[in-house]
C-alpha cells in the first residue's frame, strides 16, 4: 500500500519533470524562429540556416574522429570540473567552518578572480605547451573560486540552533558535519555546480582553442579558418547541447530530488 | 522522591557561565533525584535556558561542575528545531539514526514515539514545512523521547503555543514522564505551567545568581486539577522566592 503509493509520487515527480520540458521546447523554438529571420535577412555566408547547422551538427555525430574530438573535450572539461569541485568544496568546508581561514582566503580569491581567464590560458601553456594540462589548470582555475565561495557562504549560513540539537542529542562535531552541515551546504552547492559544469566546458573549448590542441576547440579553429559558418554553428550546437543534456538529464533530476522538501512548503498552485 | 541512597540523577555543582566576559550564570546548586520532574522558574533573561544548554551538554560551563548519572536524556527546544529538508519520520527518528540504529528499526521506533505525543501517522512523511506549531512541537517532543530516555531537558517548550494547546501538551509531558519513568528539567517562566507538571519547584535569582529556594508540591503531576494549579500557583506566586519572576531586565534579554 505504501510502496504503491511512494511509487506513484515518484511517476508522478517524473511526469511532472517531462511535461515542464514543453515550455523549454518552446523557448528553443522561439529562438530557431529569431534565427531562420537572421538567416534569410543574412544569407548563407553570415549566419546559415538552423535546419542546416542541425543538419551538419548530425553529420558531425556520425563521424567517428569527430566523436574522439568531442571525447576529448568532454574528457577534459570533465577532469577539471572534479579537480575543481574537490578543491572547492574541500576548502570552502574548510573556510566556513574556520573563519581566520576565511578571511585569508578571501583577498587572495580576489586576487585570482581578478586575473584574466585568457591570461591562465598564456600561463598554462608556457607550463604545459599543448597538453590535456593547459586545458585541465584553465577550467580548475575558472572553476574553483566560485565553488569554493557557495561552499563557504553554505557553511557560515547554517542553521547553528540545529547544530545544538544535536548536540543535545550527543552528536559530535563530524556526525554534525554529515547529517546537519553538509545537507545545508547542498543547496547552494548545487547551483554553484550547475553555473561551473557549463563554465567548465565552455572554458575548456576556449583554452583547445588557443592553445591548438584539438578537441571541439581545435574544430572550430579549422572551421574559422575555413571560412566555414556552417561548420562553426554546428560544432557550438555540439557543445551546447551536450551541456544542456547533462543539464536536464543528470544536474536537475539529483537537485530536484534534494530539494523536494522545498516544493513541499509551496502553495500547490506556483510549483515550478 | 528517592531516598537519600539512590544516586542523584543529575547534580549541578556551583556551576557557572560567562559569555563575552559577562557572567550570566554563577553559583548553581541544583540536584535532581532519579524520576523526579523539577521545574526550573526564573524571570525572563535570567540564564534559565543557559542552564540547560549546560546541563544537556550544549556548553561548557565556565566552572564549577555538574553530574550526569541518567542513562541518556532527550531535549525539547523552545522552537521545534526540526531539519527542514527532513520528513517528519526521519525528524523523529534523529536521535536514533545519530545513536546507530539501522534504518528499519528507526521507522519503527519513530512510529510508535508519534503514536505516544497523538501525531497522525499520515502526518510523518509530511516536510516541517507542512505541520502546524502544535504538530512542530509534538514532532519535537516524539524526537526527545524516541530513544527512551530516563531524562529529559524541557527548555520553555510550550511558550509560543496558544493556552488550550499548551495545556494539551503539559498533559502529554505529564502521562509520558509517569509511563516512560524520566527525570526532567522543565524550564518556564509560568509557575502554573511549573506547578502542573513538576514534583518540585526551584526559582533563579532574577540575575542568574544562584538558585535562591526551591518548594516541594503536594501531591503527584496528573492528579491536581485544575483548582489546585490554580491555588497552588497564587499562593507560590506570594511566596517571597518567587516575587521577582515577573521582572524583567530587558537589556539582560540575549
Amino acid at each position: 500500500m505504501r510502496l504503491t503509493a511512494r511509487l506513484g509520487a515518484r511517476l508522478g515527480h517524473v511526469g511532472a519533470f517531462v511535461w515542464s520540458g514543453w515550455a523549454g521546447i518552446s523557448g528553443l523554438a522561439l529562438f530557431a524562429a529569431v534565427w531562420q529571420a537572421g538567416h534569410e535577412v543574412y544569407g548563407n555566408f553570415i549566419l546559415s540556416a538552423p535546419a542546416a547547422t542541425v543538419g551538419a551538427a548530425a553529420t558531425i555525430l556520425t563521424e567517428a574522429d569527430n566523436l574522439a574530438l568531442i571525447w576529448d573535450t568532454v574528457r577534459r572539461a570533465a577532469q577539471g570540473f572534479v579537480l575543481a569541485a574537490a578543491v572547492g568544496i574541500v576548502g570552502g568546508l574548510g573556510a566556513g567552518y574556520s573563519a581566520a581561514t576565511m578571511r585569508l582566503v578571501r583577498p587572495i580569491l580576489t586576487v585570482l578572480l581578478g586575473v584574466p581567464p585568457i591570461a591562465w590560458i598564456v600561463l598554462a601553456m608556457i607550463w604545459f605547451g599543448g597538453s590535456d594540462g593547459t586545458v585541465i589548470t584553465t577550467v580548475v582555475v575558472a572553476a574553483t573560486p566560485l565553488i569554493f565561495v557557495s561552499v563557504a557562504e553554505g557553511v557560515m549560513t547554517r542553521d547553528r540552533k540545529l547544530d545544538d540539537m544535536a548536540t543535545a542529542f550527543g552528536a559530535g562535531p563530524l556526525a554534525r558535519l554529515t547529517t546537519l552541515g553538509l545537507r545545508h551546504v547542498l543547496a547552494f552547492l548545487f547551483p554553484a555546480l550547475t553555473v561551473a559544469l557549463g563554465s567548465a566546458m565552455k572554458v575548456a573549448v576556449m583554452a583547445e582553442l588557443l592553445a591548438n590542441t584539438g578537441g571541439i576547440g581545435g574544430a572550430l579553429a579549422m572551421a574559422r579558418a575555413n571560412l566555414d559558418v556552417t561548420m562553426a554553428l554546428a560544432w557550438v550546437l555540439v557543445a551546447v547541447g551536450g551541456l544542456i543534456v547533462l543539464e536536464y538529464l543528470l544536474v536537475h533530476p539529483v537537485r530536484a530530488e534534494f530539494e523536494r522538501w522545498r516544493n513541499a512548503s509551496r502553495p500547490w498552485g506556483v510549483k515550478r | 522522591m528517592a531516598s537519600a541512597l539512590t544516586p542523584a540523577a543529575l547534580t549541578l555543582d556551583n556551576v557557572g557561565y560567562a559569555y563575552l566576559g559577562r557572567t550570566v550564570l554563577d553559583r548553581i546548586d541544583l540536584t535532581l533525584a532519579p524520576g523526579e520532574v523539577v521545574a526550573l522558574v526564573g524571570p525572563s533573561g535570567c540564564g534559565k535556558s543557559t542552564l540547560a544548554h549546560i546541563a544537556a551538554g550544549v556548553l561548557e560551563p565556565r566552572h564549577g561542575h555538574l553530574e550526569r548519572s541518567y542513562r541518556r536524556h532527550g531535549m525539547v527546544f523552545q522552537e521545534a528545531r526540526l531539519m527542514p529538508w527532513a520528513t517528519t519520520r526521519e525528524n523523529i527518528a534523529y536521535p536514533l539514526r545519530l545513536a546507530g540504529v539501522s534504518r528499519r528499526d528507526r521507522a519503527a521506533r519513530a512510529e510508535a514515539a508519534a503514536a505516544r505525543v497523538a501525531l497522525d501517522i499520515r502526518d510523518l512523511d509530511k516536510y516541517p514545512a507542512e505541520l502546524s506549531g502544535g504538530m512542530m512541537q509534538r514532532a519535537a517532543i516524539a524526537r526527545a523521547l524516541v530513544a527512551e530516555p530516563d531524562f529529559v531537558y524541557f527548555d520553555e517548550p510550550f511558550t509560543a503555543l496558544d493556552v488550550a494547546l499548551k495545556r494539551r501538551m503539559q498533559n502529554l509531558v505529564i502521562e509520558a514522564s509517569r509511563a516512560l519513568h524520566f527525570g526532567a528539567l522543565f524550564i518556564t517562566h509560568d509557575l502554573s505551567e511549573a506547578v502542573r507538571v513538576a514534583h518540585r519547584i526551584a526559582v533563579m535569582d532574577l540575575h542568574g545568581r544562584g538558585i535562591v529556594g526551591d518548594r516541594l508540591l503536594p501531591g503527584m503531576p496528573g492528579d491536581r486539577d485544575e483548582a489546585t494549579v490554580y491555588t497552588l500557583a497564587a499562593a507560590l506566586a506570594k511566596d517571597p522566592a518567587f516575587r521577582h519572576i515577573h521582572d524583567v531586565d530587558e537589556r539582560r534579554l540575549p
